[in-house]
This record gives C-alpha cells, sequence and structure tokens, in this order.
C-alpha cells in the first residue's frame, strides 16, 4: 500500500476526487483527510503497478486542480 | 542524500526512492510558475508539490523510468530548476504586460464592431486634439514652410545697418 498526501493549499479536494474516480477500475483506494492534506492510499496487486498507479494518481490530481484554478481565474 | 550540485537546504534525492525534491521559495516562484514547470515534466515524471513550510513549496519528482543514480536524478532536478526559472520569468512577462494585451484586444473588438451610426457620430466630440506633435510631424508642408513676417525690430536694425557704411571701401568711395 502507498499513501499518497496531496496539500490541501496545492491541491483541490474535487481533483483528487476526480482523479482517484478515473483510475478506480486499476486498484483499490481509500481517501481519509487531516488537517492539512487530503490522503489516498493506493493498494494494487503488483508493487510496480502499485507505485506506477500511485504516481498518476499524482500527475492526473494535479493537471485537474490547475485545470479548476484556471477556470476560476477566468469566471 | 543531497544531490551534490545543490545544497541540502535546496535539493535532495533518495536515490532508494528514485526520488528527487527541490524546495522553492514562494516569493520567487509562484505557484502558477511551479504548476507550467511541472507539466512540461509529467510525461516523464511523477510529480508531486507538496508545502514544505510558510515560506517553501516543496516539489518531488519521480522519474518513470525507475532507480536511477544520484548523478541522473540530479540532472532531473537540474532541468526543472531551470524550467521553473523560465516559467517564472514568462509568468512575470505576461502579468505586467497585461493591461498592453487588454488595451488592444478592446481595440480590436472595437474595431470589429463595426463603423460608428450617425447618432454616434453626431454626440463624438471632435474638439479634442488627436494627439500632441511637438516636433511638428504632422504639419502640413505649407504649415511648415510658409514664410513667416519679419519682426519688427529686426527690421529697424537692418535699416541702420543700411545707412551706416560697412566698410573702409565705403568710405573711400567716391
Amino acid at each position: 500500500m502507498i499513501e499518497l498526501r496531496f496539500h490541501r493549499a496545492v491541491y483541490a479536494g474535487e481533483a483528487v476526487d476526480a482523479a482517484v474516480k478515473q483510475f478506480a477500475r486499476f486498484g483499490a483506494f481509500e481517501l481519509a483527510e487531516d488537517s492539512s492534506h487530503w490522503v489516498v492510499r493506493v493498494t494494487a496487486r503488483k508493487p510496480e503497478r502499485e507505485r506506477a498507479l500511485a504516481g498518476e494518481l499524482g500527475n492526473l490530481a494535479l493537471g485537474l486542480t490547475d485545470e479548476r484554478r484556471r477556470a476560476a481565474r477566468l469566471a | 542524500m543531497s544531490t551534490p550540485a545543490f545544497p541540502e537546504s535546496l535539493a535532495g534525492a533518495d536515490v532508494v526512492a528514485g526520488s528527487v525534491h527541490l524546495l522553492v521559495q514562494r516569493e520567487l516562484y509562484p505557484l502558477d510558475a511551479i504548476f507550467a514547470a511541472a507539466f512540461t515534466f509529467i510525461n516523464d515524471c511523477w510529480v508531486v508539490i507538496d508545502v514544505a513550510d510558510e515560506a517553501r513549496h516543496k516539489v518531488v519528482l519521480t522519474p518513470k523510468a525507475g532507480a536511477q543514480d544520484a548523478e541522473t536524478l540530479q540532472r532531473w532536478i537540474g532541468g526543472f530548476a531551470n524550467e521553473l526559472l523560465s516559467c517564472a520569468y514568462r509568468h512575470r512577462l505576461a502579468k505586467d504586460n497585461r493591461v498592453t494585451v487588454e488595451a488592444v484586444t478592446l481595440q480590436a473588438l472595437a474595431g470589429a464592431m463595426g463603423p460608428p451610426t450617425l447618432d454616434e457620430l453626431e454626440d463624438f466630440d471632435f474638439s479634442n486634439e488627436a494627439f500632441e506633435d511637438p516636433l511638428g510631424i504632422a504639419q502640413s508642408w505649407e504649415e511648415k514652410y510658409a514664410k513667416k513676417p519679419k519682426p519688427e525690430a529686426k527690421d529697424d536694425a537692418k535699416d541702420d545697418a543700411k545707412d551706416e557704411p560697412t566698410s573702409e571701401k565705403d568710405e573711400d568711395a567716391p
């Protein structure tokens, strides 16, 4: 299991949720949160797959967050 | 472990995990610039942006290729640092030139709205000068080179000069 921590000041919660939904069929995800971070625990069958899944989830969350930031700026 | 080319306070590499991190000052590098730099690396790396402390962001790069030595990881973070600098500079330029871009866009849109109606022309104030012309560039040839009447004071002085002999030749002349 890999634990990813996305800081609330950087990542949008909706973006993290959307990214998790996007990859839901590739592994198991557990969502949690603390005072400063959105926490996602990623589990997959193989360690390499788990690593790749966690990494791609982070990249997608980053992209979706930026998309939301731009949309909010233009609105 | 710190990378050889970067001080420990700025960057570090985790060879076992195959990742490298860079600490960036918020004051110097806005979050938009960090996002922009991160996007140029997401094809080759997994990127996570975190908050290190009140003044700094922490960017973690994990190359997708897998385990890498410290030297390769150092090249990744060096490349990211350069890209980040470039993005921050472009961000600043865009911010500085925003007013100009908006003005030009507004003029283009206003031009695309078509010619003014007769009512709009009637209300338009034509009395204002279009622009100041201290060098006289917009003057016509006639305005610029027309012969001007000579001032009277100069005329009088010239008349006096004509009456007085100007050289010894004049005095000696019969």
